[in-house]
C-alpha cells in the first residue's frame, strides 16, 4: 500500500518535471515565429489504463513497449486549442497561461514531497 | 535524455540569451537612431531586425530556442532638410536611419517582459530541484 503510494508521488514527481521542461521550453519560445505551445499528456491518462495491478504503470500495448518512466521521452502533444492567443506571427505562446501552468506545477509538486516525506516518516516510525 | 529538470534549466537560460540578444539589437537601433551616412546622399544605418527559432541542441538533445537571423529593415529612409549635414546631396535632403524610437521601446518591453518569464521558470525549476533534495534532508 504504502509502496504503491510511494511509486505514484515518484511518477508524478517524474511527470510534473517532464511538465516544467515543456513550460520551460514555452516560454523560451515565447517570442519565436510559428512556434505553438505543447504540453504533456495528462497524468490520469498516464495511470488509467495501468497494465499492472496497482494500476499505476503504463500499458505496453505491443510487444515493441518497453514499461518504463512513462516521462522519459516527454511525450508532448501539440495543444493548439487551448491557447490563449495566436499572434501575427503564428505563435501560440501565452506568458499568462505558462506562468498559471509553472505555478500549478510547483503547488503540485510541493505537494508530492510532503506526501512522500509523510510516508517516509511512517515508514521509519515502524522500522523503530 | 538529460534529466526534465536540467532540460527546464538548459532551456530557460537559452531562452535567456536570446531576449539578451534582441536587447542588444534594439540598443544598436535605439543607438543608431540619429547615424546618417558619410558621404553625400550615402544611406544612413539600416535598422536591424532579430528572428528566433527552436532548435535542437546536439549536445544535451534539448530543444533549446536560438537566434536564426539578424536581418535588416529594409523599409524605406525618412528624408529630411539640413544642408549643412554631410551626407547631405545636392539638393540637401538628408536620408535619415529607418528606427523609430517608439517601436523600438515597445520592444524592448516585450523582451523584458520574456526575459522575466524565464527567469521565473529557471528559478522555480531550481525550487523543484531543491525541494527533491530536501527529501533526503528531513527523512534520516
Amino acid at each position: 500500500m504504502v509502496d504503491s503510494i510511494l511509486a505514484l508521488a515518484t511518477q508524478h514527481l517524474d511527470w510534473l518535471s517532464s511538465r516544467q521542461a515543456v513550460v520551460a521550453r514555452n516560454v523560451a519560445n515565447a517570442n519565436t515565429p510559428g512556434y505553438v505551445a505543447q504540453d504533456v499528456q495528462p497524468f490520469s491518462a498516464l495511470v488509467a489504463d495501468g497494465g499492472d495491478h496497482t494500476g499505476f504503470s503504463l500499458s505496453t500495448t505491443h510487444p515493441g513497449h518497453i514499461a518504463v518512466d512513462p516521462t522519459a521521452d516527454l511525450n508532448t502533444r501539440s495543444v493548439v486549442g487551448s491557447a490563449w492567443e495566436i499572434t501575427h506571427s503564428g505563435n501560440a505562446v501565452t506568458l499568462e497561461q505558462e506562468m498559471i501552468k509553472a505555478s500549478d506545477i510547483h503547488r503540485s509538486y510541493s505537494l508530492d514531497t510532503a506526501i512522500t516525506r509523510a510516508f517516509h516518516q511512517m515508514l521509519n516510525m515502524a522500522a523503530k | 535524455m538529460i534529466d526534465p529538470l536540467q532540460a527546464a534549466l538548459t532551456v530557460a537560460g537559452s531562452g535567456l540569451q536570446a531576449q539578451s540578444a534582441r536587447i542588444r539589437i534594439v540598443s544598436e537601433n535605439i543607438a543608431n537612431a540619429q547615424s546618417t551616412g558619410a558621404t553625400p546622399g550615402s544611406d544612413p544605418y539600416m535598422r536591424k531586425t532579430i528572428t528566433f527559432s527552436s532548435e535542437l541542441d546536439k549536445a544535451s538533445g534539448v530543444p533549446v530556442v536560438q537566434v536564426r537571423e539578424i536581418g535588416f529593415d529594409t523599409s524605406a529612409f525618412p528624408v529630411v532638410q539640413d544642408p549643412g549635414n554631410p551626407a547631405a546631396d545636392i539638393n540637401g535632403a538628408v536620408k535619415m536611419p529607418n528606427v523609430n524610437i517608439l517601436t523600438e521601446v515597445a520592444d524592448m518591453r516585450e523582451a523584458n517582459h520574456s526575459y522575466e518569464a524565464d527567469l521565473q521558470v529557471s528559478q522555480q525549476a531550481r525550487q523543484l530541484i531543491s525541494m527533491t533534495i530536501d527529501l533526503l534532508r528531513n527523512s534520516s
